[in-house]
């Protein structure tokens, strides 16, 4: 993956020559099968677009088709065979436009035998994790919520892919990690209380630690860039108190990675082997969120919530821009439904602030539609069919 | 059931034989006099009946003991770890090596249900026991499995004061950065070394 590592070096010599990054541009997208679409063909402006539609049409989906290019799975965590139209024997998925790595970016997936196949400009990356970024974007959700009030396997998740996206060293450290934990818990599970099974078990501990010490790294640094772009997006969204965001783990994660949970590892290996999984690592870690000091997980009222998970996509958003040196598409699935008015109109102003590129944006009813998204061309959403409305 | 499905069927076992290509070979040995079919099967079972594994490495074998062991012109106190026996033939060709093999038969794969058991380990470490062993190379392959397979053998010949050395990974000889991926290069760049 010489691309992104490529871009990430570009991204820093834009920023210090403070050019304005060039958008994302999706021109066109085509859908096949994906949930309740059958056959879409869409045109795009460079501005961007809204999708009107009654919940349950398909506006959602059509955010969560463009958004599966980028990722190569759900955006909300469902498989892949969930995501194919029913009766049908797959999806297929294309963008053509002005995008960092191609022209063009295609995903195709074959219910039988689950395969999938991603093409950049006709080519077929080495391997599938290579597809990864192809049409970069951030999604804004009402469910977003749960990435505060959910349990900490959300707020892992949020991390995983926004570093991931940004950052080839810690995808590959993503993808080492979860492949060694895999293991480690098969031959916990297989050992038993046979003799010999702690070495069996001891063998993937090395490669453990070396990319979970790698992970918990980029995490830190991550947050330690971040926190304080934190506190200062929710207090300008509405917050009165001091919000922080903090990394909290029970290993003594800064003190050097692969020693520290090469140690954890060994001293936990026989209470493992009685539970058959691994308790020791950065994936029992989370990401710490309070409001003056108390837990917005807990003690937040739902308003508390939806300004921090709103200010956690924005940073998502800054992320993905500084890496790739150029502007993520903002797809806005009725992000601001619980919102009061002045707070969503603080947010679309803090997403002005690093230039909006292009916006799609979903909303329920052409009242829904915020001051500054009503130049935008819009589409109807019907029974999975789209057409055009003005 | 026909001769010709039967045949078919046989062939579209082989790795990298599909149904169609299965199919093709059979009437194309059909097409051939009897003779070619008759000296292609002698072959298969004088195969399958003479080559067996080298009782000292695990090496493929018509004797009891493989060339490589037998050669006395080869040096037994070096040994090299393989995964298969096909991982010989890579190393050989190569020319350069002049110590011995062994063969662990596969790598730790627990999501297969391969564990150390199931691999020629306790055989190796009873060679080294035996003595005349100054060096253990593991040239397992760089992928996960073969990492920890490298971890699992080191940790086991600690005890046996023998030297355990790991095979280098880095840039393909001859090739071209451009072309190589990032996770090699990153490798590569870590294990870099000071010019004299």
């Amino acid at each position: 993956m010489k691309a992104p590592g490529a871009a990430t070096a570009t991204a820093h010599a834009a920023a210090g020559a403070r050019r304005p990054a060039a958008p994302v541009h999706l021109e066109r997208l085509s859908v096949r099968d994906f949930r309740n679409l059958a056959r879409e063909d869409l045109l795009l402006p460079a501005a961007g677009a809204v999708i009107v539609g009654e919940n349950g049409h398909g506006k959602t989906n059509l955010l969560e088709a463009i958004y599966y290019l980028q990722l190569l799975r759900s955006a909300r965590g469902a498989r892949d065979s969930e995501l194919v139209r029913f009766g049908a024997d797959g999806f297929h998925l294309a963008a053509t436009g002005d995008f960092p790595q191609a022209r063009e970016v295609r995903v195709g997936f074959a219910r039988q035998g689950a395969r999938k196949k991603v093409t950049h400009d006709g080519v077929a990356p080495p391997r599938l994790s290579d597809g990864l970024g192809g049409v970069p974007g951030v999604l804004l959700s009402p469910r977003d919520v749960s990435l505060v009030a959910g349990s900490p396997r959300e707020r892992r998740r949020f991390l995983d892919i926004a570093l991931a996206l940004s950052s080839p060293s810690y995808l590959h450290a993503l993808q080492g990690y979860r492949g060694a934990l895999a293991r480690r818990n098969a031959a916990l599970r297989s050992g038993g209380r046979r003799a010999g099974a702690e070495a069996a078990v001891a063998a993937w501990e090395p490669s453990l630690a070396a990319h979970g010490a790698a992970l918990w790294a980029e995490r830190l640094a991550w947050v330690a860039t971040h926190a304080g772009e934190f506190t200062r997006l929710c207090a300008a969204i509405g917050e009165r108190g001091s919000a922080v965001l903090g990394y909290t783990s029970r290993h003594a994660v800064r003190e050097g990675g692969t020693a520290v949970l090469a140690a954890a590892l060994e001293s936990q290996r026989s209470h493992d082997l009685r539970r058959g999984l691994t308790h020791a690592g950065p994936h029992r870690d989370d990401l710490s969120l309070s409001l003056d000091g108390r837990e917005l997980r807990l003690y937040g009222s739902a308003g508390q919530q939806r300004t921090a998970s709103l200010a956690l996509r924005l940073l998502e958003w800054a992320t993905l821009r500084d890496a790739i040196g150029r502007v993520p598409l903002l797809l806005l699935d009725d992000p601001f439904a619980e919102l009061d008015a002045r707070r969503a109109e603080r947010v679309l102003a803090l997403l002005g602030e690093g230039g909006i590129g292009q916006a799609v944006l979903a909303v329920p009813r052409e009242g829904d539609i915020p001051p500054d998204f009503t130049r935008l061309e819009r589409f109807r959403v019907r029974d999975g069919a789209i057409e055009g409305a003005s | 059931m026909s001769a010709i499905e039967d045949l078919a069927l046989e062939l579209a076992k082989l790795p990298g034989i599909g149904r169609k290509t299965a199919t093709r070979l059979t009437y194309h040995l059909l097409k051939q006099p009897p003779e070619a079919s008759r000296r292609l099967a002698g072959a298969l079972v004088t195969m399958a009946e003479r080559v067996r594994s080298c009782e000292v490495c695990g090496n493929l074998t018509e004797d009891a003991q493989c060339a490589i062991c037998r050669d006395p012109r080869r040096d037994p106190a070096l040994v090299c770890v393989v995964e298969e026996a096909s991982d010989i033939g890579a190393i050989e060709r190569a020319g350069e090596y002049r110590g011995r093999y062994h063969v662990l038969g596969g790598r730790l794969s627990p999501l297969d249900g391969v564990g150390p058991d199931d691999l020629a380990i306790d055989a190796l470490l009873a060679r080294v026991r035996g003595g005349g062993v100054r060096e253990v190379i593991l040239a397992t392959n760089p992928s996960l499995e073969g990492e920890a397979t490298a971890v699992y053998v080191q940790r086991e010949l600690k005890a046996h004061g023998v030297a355990v050395t790991r095979i280098a990974r880095g840039l393909p000889v001859g090739g071209d950065l451009e072309y190589a991926d990032g996770v090699t290069i990153a490798q590569a760049l870590s294990a870099r070394r000071e010019m004299p």
